[in-house]
């Protein structure tokens, strides 16, 4: 395979989950998961493929019959939607994390519309109850709601998985990791390669077999380390996580470069790797707690994690989508760090997943020739 | 707002601001420690260990009711809080960070030891973090771990039958939370937490919602509502605040004795009623007078809200060898039941047939986005059970974008076209 030919892999697998990617798991049945705090070691040290649900422009008229509106992100919307027009009628179970209201609110949707016949879903609805304070019961309850995971989908599709095929998994996904964080690494400093080319590049992860995206994503990384590199203002995304390009892609056709972004798509999906230990399932159970970015994080893990970010950027853009309830919050404390680093920012008010309107793209220009001026005046 | 009809509100909102003057005295002369907790914590422990609990629910409807709301949230938007995040729960902590704009009702809300909240909605834990630090307080949180069995007619088995509403794992973690609470509790106040005590507490609590199941059915059976709907409110929410105690059964007791006084007189809150409402969702503090309006034009009466029914249906707990057990099964789901389906929808349509309901009003919550969720299934479950349905966009706290004119028109067509017709 050529890297170019290694680079449209990554991305076809990302921007399309049937996709065969690269293929070593394509037989396997598939997890529906509506957002990557559903552990992939799990899912497939139990047999399983994981397809992890994206948000996407395309209408969900059906979901929109059913879920209110500014509730739900949008692609909780496009996996409601799946299930009721029948296109995940050969999935063999639907997970979704408790790590954020929306999707156990989902959750307990997707149960009564089954409930009601109103979708024909055959496959069980999985909620994995993964919590995220800092209470000394957390740790165990998480450990033990990722053992039963993994026992419920085991038996699910009647393989017989122990602790070591968990191992197994967690190793590979380090490998994986390891990978990813040499795409991540073309992101500091000088950018070599821009955030809407590299986002999928990085979602890939949570989509393809992780020996296959360890290959792919090595060999991406080998060519985009040849590029020359990127001029242009460094821009971070804050606020809530994005899980696809359409913003990346709006800010940099303005000459900037989007080069962070918290949440398991972007910056923060490689992480920690996570050491197995006596107790594999406690070590993911852990890793996942205090690795997921999303608004049931602890207010003070999210600003440990984006505090460090700053400092290599020259703008940065908050992202508001219209479900949000809980990163809003801390905006106050993020315009004050903000005005200390003397960073202009933009509030971005809208559904991320969608390519914004052109008031959005005034704005963000405005922003990129704000950041080229301090970019101007601290480099001579 | 209308005025009222009942002796026991009177009763009730007195106590509830002698209440919190001796609380402000005890706080400020006797230097006592006391928490402010969202409204679902289990208050029990707190007054069993002599912690006063001040519930921020009640302090944002207090502050909405009186009008107060708009500086606070006027200075919220200034500070860069989008107009999405929620303004119920946020309130309270908004008059602390904002207390420059105006002297709070009743003299403001004194410094507390400790703050609490169940980790419900996304945002709780945002807010109260916030709020812990512009007070230099601690917080103790009671993660929310979420239910996998669900079983559909949950107040059937509650009372009886709780073990089996919760699944063991999240019993099992909400108990071993609570007692950390106590724990933390004991080292504020200095006292042991007796768990006999706690078990003759419940006892009580189970009197006082038997006594509260009481009213409700004298409501749901009398030929015209005896109480209005804000009445019903007043009452109980000032007796849950203290559950258990013996203001509380008092005060309980009193209010079934009027309500059946009233019943066995033939007195009516509407008298000639010719539409009952039932109004699903927090109430509309910023303009609770928006639920007498319909009197005199329709004979139109709400009769229903969650605040009384959930009483009974959702605190009692017979079987009480393990209180910690049984207060834990009360606060593990405890506030899913009013939304969220299979839960609210089936609990609600319950509700409108015995309480012979003709139409529904469903809050729109504007800001309270986690509230607002299992809104459809409960209106088009009413629907489905014949009960016409007219949903209400508002905030329960922000008057700012509230039209009563409007709403108030909206409704009179809704009872014109649907109801009455």
């Amino acid at each position: 395979m050529t890297t170019s030919a290694a680079i449209a892999t990554l991305t076809d697998a990302f921007e399309d989950p049937s996709t065969d990617g690269g293929a070593t798991d394509h037989a396997l049945p598939v997890a529906a998961i509506s957002w990557p705090t559903v552990p992939i070691e799990i899912i497939r040290a139990a047999g399983l493929r994981p397809v992890v649900i994206r948000g996407d422009s395309a209408s969900t008229p059906l979901a929109d019959a059913r879920l209110e509106a500014d509730v739900f992100p949008n692609r909780v919307r496009q996996l409601v939607e799946a299930v009721l027009a029948g296109r995940l009628r050969r999935t063999a179970c639907v997970v979704l994390p408790r790590t954020s209201d929306p999707d156990y609110k989902a959750f307990l949707y997707l149960r009564e519309l089954v409930r009601r016949d109103a979708a024909t879903l055959r496959a069980p609805i999985l909620l994995f109850d993964l919590l995220q304070s800092d209470g000394p019961d957390v740790r165990a309850y998480d450990a033990a709601r990722t053992r039963d995971l993994f026992a419920t989908l085991a038996s699910l599709v009647q393989r017989s998985a122990s602790a070591d095929d968990v191992r197994d998994a967690i190793a590979r996904a380090n490998t994986a990791r390891a990978s990813m964080r040499r795409l991540l690494a073309l992101r500091r400093g000088a950018p070599r390669v821009a955030g809407a080319e590299v986002l999928p590049l990085i979602g890939a992860f949570w989509r393809l077999a992780p020996d296959d995206y360890a290959a792919l994503a090595g060999e991406a990384a080998d060519m985009l380390d040849r590029r020359p590199p990127l001029e242009g203002p460094r821009v971070m995304l804050a606020g809530a996580p994005v899980d696809g390009p359409q913003l990346h892609a709006a800010i940099e056709s303005h000459g900037a470069i989007v080069v962070a972004e918290p949440g398991p798509w972007g910056s923060e999906a490689a992480g920690e790797d996570i050491v197995s230990g006596d107790d594999p399932f406690a070590a993911i159970a852990d890793r996942y707690r205090r690795q997921a970015i999303g608004p049931r994080t602890p207010l003070a893990t999210v600003r440990q994690r984006m505090q460090p970010l700053m400092n290599d950027v020259d703008a940065v853009v908050v992202v508001t989508p219209p479900d949000d309830t809980a990163f809003g919050w801390d905006y106050p404390c993020l315009r004050a760090w903000l005005e200390a680093l003397h960073l202009p920012h933009l509030c971005l008010f809208g559904d991320p997943s969608v390519p914004p309107g052109p008031e959005a793209h005034e704005r963000i220009a405005a922003l990129v020739a704000a950041a080229r001026e301090r970019t101007g005046t601290r480099h001579g | 707002m209308a005025d009222k009809q009942l002796e026991a509100t009177h009763a009730a909102a007195a106590f509830q601001k002698t209440w919190f003057n001796d609380l402000r005295r005890r706080v400020f002369e006797e230097r006592q420690p006391y928490a402010l907790v969202q409204a679902d914590v289990p208050f029990e422990l707190f007054d069993l260990l002599d912690v006063p609990a001040v519930s921020n629910q009640w302090w944002a409807a207090l502050i909405a009711a009186r009008r107060q709301a708009p500086p606070y949230l006027d200075a919220m938007r200034a500070d860069g809080l989008h107009e999405g995040l929620c303004r119920y729960c946020s309130l309270g902590y908004a008059s602390t960070r904002y207390r420059g704009v105006q002297e709070p009702p009743w003299g403001g809300l004194p410094t507390p030891r400790l703050l609490c909240a169940r980790l419900t909605c996304d945002c709780i834990q945002r807010v109260f973090t916030l709020w812990a630090v512009a007070l230099g307080v601690e917080l103790f949180e009671i993660d929310h771990p979420g239910a996998s069995d669900l079983p559909v007619r949950w107040w059937e088995l509650g009372r009886h039958e709780w073990r089996s509403l919760v699944e063991p794992h999240r019993l099992a973690f909400v108990v071993a939370t609570l007692e950390r609470l106590v724990e933390r509790l004991e080292v504020i106040s200095g006292r042991r937490l007796d768990r006999d005590a706690l078990r003759r507490r419940l006892e009580l609590v189970n009197l006082q919602e038997e006594i509260f199941d009481e009213v409700r059915a004298l409501i749901a059976r009398a030929p015209e509502a005896p109480v209005r709907m804000t009445e019903q409110i007043t009452n109980v929410m000032a007796t849950q605040w203290v559950r258990g105690s013996d203001w509380a059964i008092a005060h309980a007791r009193a209010l079934r004795d009027e309500v059946q006084h009233r019943v066995d007189a033939g007195v009516a809150a509407c008298p000639g009623e010719r539409a009952r409402l039932m109004w699903v969702g927090a109430g509309l503090w910023h303009d609770t007078g928006f639920y007498t309006e319909f009197e005199e034009s329709h004979r139109a009466v709400f009769v229903w809200s969650m605040y009384l029914a959930f009483g009974p249906d959702g605190y009692i707990r017979y079987g009480l060898d393990d209180p910690m057990a049984a207060l834990a099964s009360r606060t593990a789901s405890f506030n899913e039941y009013l939304h969220n389906p299979p839960w609210a929808a089936e609990w609600i349509v319950e509700q409108a047939r015995e309480h012979r309901i003709d139409g529904a009003l469903v809050l729109r919550p504007r800001s309270m986005k986690p509230a607002a969720t299992g809104r459809l299934f409960i209106e088009r479950a009413l629907e489905e059970a014949g009960i016409p349905v007219l949903p209400i966009e508002a905030d329960v706290v922000d008057a700012r974008a509230w039209d009563p004119v409007a709403a108030r028109t909206a409704v009179r067509t809704f009872l014109d076209s649907r109801v009455i017709a």
